[in-house]
């Protein structure tokens, strides 16, 4: 969809009619480009056009408020946590979520080995795939650019603190920083500590500030941070450059 | 839809188990490796098993060939790199079992 | 990481033609005052590339390590979408899974196409 209109109403009978939502009036050479290049890769025999719809719709479903459900309901529930420290996939599917989609053995990219990695007061998990950028998508959604970035990528595993202190975030030396570099087939997501100035919330007001973020490892959850948010960069292509100028160092 | 790996058992026993300091070999990459290059000859050990597979250089060329056991393997940062300056620091990575030698 | 050696990176006539049309998604979306944050084919790019991996033709690592090194040398001013679906086709045309020619002959068909209606 090109429409920016997001609108959930929870089937609630709104009496208001929506203005119409803003499109983009223009289909572009990226679209036609997908579009072409799928319609030949079916028609060489790559692949069907009904595996590409099923992988398509599982990837239109995903987002990262599993994720958040899941931490909230391991702060809540001790015997939840343990069940999610014992086998990550089995108890996703309590949550509905089942890793085995759409194939029923998973997806060649995320498999159904998920492990959760759970942080303690002296312990701070992160997460990165320095080979490819592996993420655990069923439970997160897309993963950030940032994380697919060669820059996260190489420096992460050589330089953590220094990376994560660019994103805000500064963890005591006494802390250990374990960096999970996910090579294989296991995914991984972080598991937080609770923090403080929670007691007594509901789950769902605990998944609101398990933000993606925390659940890589790079933020951490706290009352009132319920969006993960990075500095500006400047500007890709400033207005008066030119398409043909390649970007300065 | 047909998926063309599932995933096969083994009676193989693992040869690690949990505890096992073990050092990453360093292999010539015959094509296609999972095997990081800033692992190679380090000495960690085993945090996990995790699951029994095909190793990534035969299933990149859809061979059924070995099932062997996976591991997370644990290192010291300190031992990792030269002049990493926090002692508590560690780094977690999977690897096949023929990529580890007993440390 | 290894490094990557047998990826050309030579750029590809086609696409840089796509390129210089310079219609990525984060420049025409705010022209229509569209906030959504991905360009409505990046599911179905994200489907493609799960779909060439389960059939073999395309591997993830492989694709991967491609986009890295395409992202590095040709395509290092596109923003991600539209630098990984440039990096999937380019490498694809590279290793022949489809040409040019007909990729770009199905362009024109697929554009009068969706203009026709």
């Amino acid at each position: 969809m090109s429409t920016g209109h997001t609108h959930d109403h929870d089937g609630d009978d709104h009496g208001h009619k929506h203005p119409a939502a803003p499109m983009v009036e223009e289909i572009t050479d990226y679209e036609i480009l997908e579009i072409a290049v799928r319609e030949l890769a079916i028609e060489r025999g790559l692949f069907t056009a009904e595996d590409h719809r099923s992988f398509t719709e599982w990837a239109e479903s995903l987002g990262p408020i599993n994720g958040s459900r899941l931490v909230a309901k391991a702060w809540t529930d001790p015997a939840f946590k343990a069940r999610v420290l014992q086998d990550g996939v089995k108890a996703c599917k309590e949550l509905g979520l089942d890793w085995t989609e759409p194939t029923g053995f998973g997806t060649p990219s995320d498999y159904t080995n998920f492990v959760v990695l759970e942080d303690t007061p002296t312990l701070h998990h992160v997460i990165v795939c320095t080979l490819c950028s592996c993420y655990p998508r069923p439970i997160l959604g897309m993963s950030p650019e940032w994380y697919r970035t060669t820059n996260y990528r190489r420096r992460l595993v050589r330089w953590p603190r220094e990376v994560l202190t660019e994103f805000g975030l500064i963890v005591p030396p006494e802390v250990e920083i374990r960096v999970e570099d996910s090579n294989q087939k296991c995914r991984f997501m972080v598991l937080p500590v609770r923090p403080d100035g929670t007691k007594n919330w509901t789950e769902e007001q605990l998944a609101a500030i398990v933000t993606r973020d925390c659940m890589i490892g790079v933020a951490l959850p706290r009352p009132g941070r319920t969006a993960d948010v990075h500095p500006i960069h400047k500007a890709r292509r400033p207005v008066e450059s030119s398409h043909h100028e390649r970007a300065a160092e | 839809m047909k998926a063309s790996k599932t995933l096969k058992t083994s009676d193989a026993p693992a040869r690690f188990k949990v505890g096992d300091r073990v050092r990453v070999r360093n292999m010539p990459n015959m094509f296609y490796t999972r095997t990081q290059n800033y692992v190679r000859g380090a000495i960690g050990t085993i945090a996990v098993c995790t699951y029994k597979d095909l190793i990534p250089e035969e299933e990149a060329f859809n061979y059924d060939g070995r099932i062997e056991q996976y591991y997370i393997i644990r290192f010291r940062q300190k031992d990792l790199w030269e002049e990493y300056p926090f002692d508590n620091d560690t780094l977690q990575t999977e690897s096949p079992e023929h990529w580890l030698e007993p440390a | 990481m290894s490094g990557t050696s047998d990826v050309d990176t030579s750029p590809i006539t086609l696409l840089e033609a796509v390129r210089r049309q310079g219609k990525e998604w984060d420049v025409i979306a705010p022209r229509y005052g569209v906030t959504n944050p991905d360009p409505p084919w990046k599911t179905s790019l994200i489907g493609m590339n799960e779909c060439l991996a389960v059939g073999g033709s395309l591997p993830a690592l492989d694709r991967r390590r491609a986009e890295d090194e395409l992202g590095k040398v040709v395509y290092s001013d596109v923003p991600a979408p539209e630098r990984e679906l440039l990096a999937l086709v380019h490498t694809m045309l590279r290793r022949g899974l489809v040409t040019e020619g007909e990729l770009a002959r199905r362009m024109r068909t697929v554009r009068s196409r969706l203009e026709a209606v």
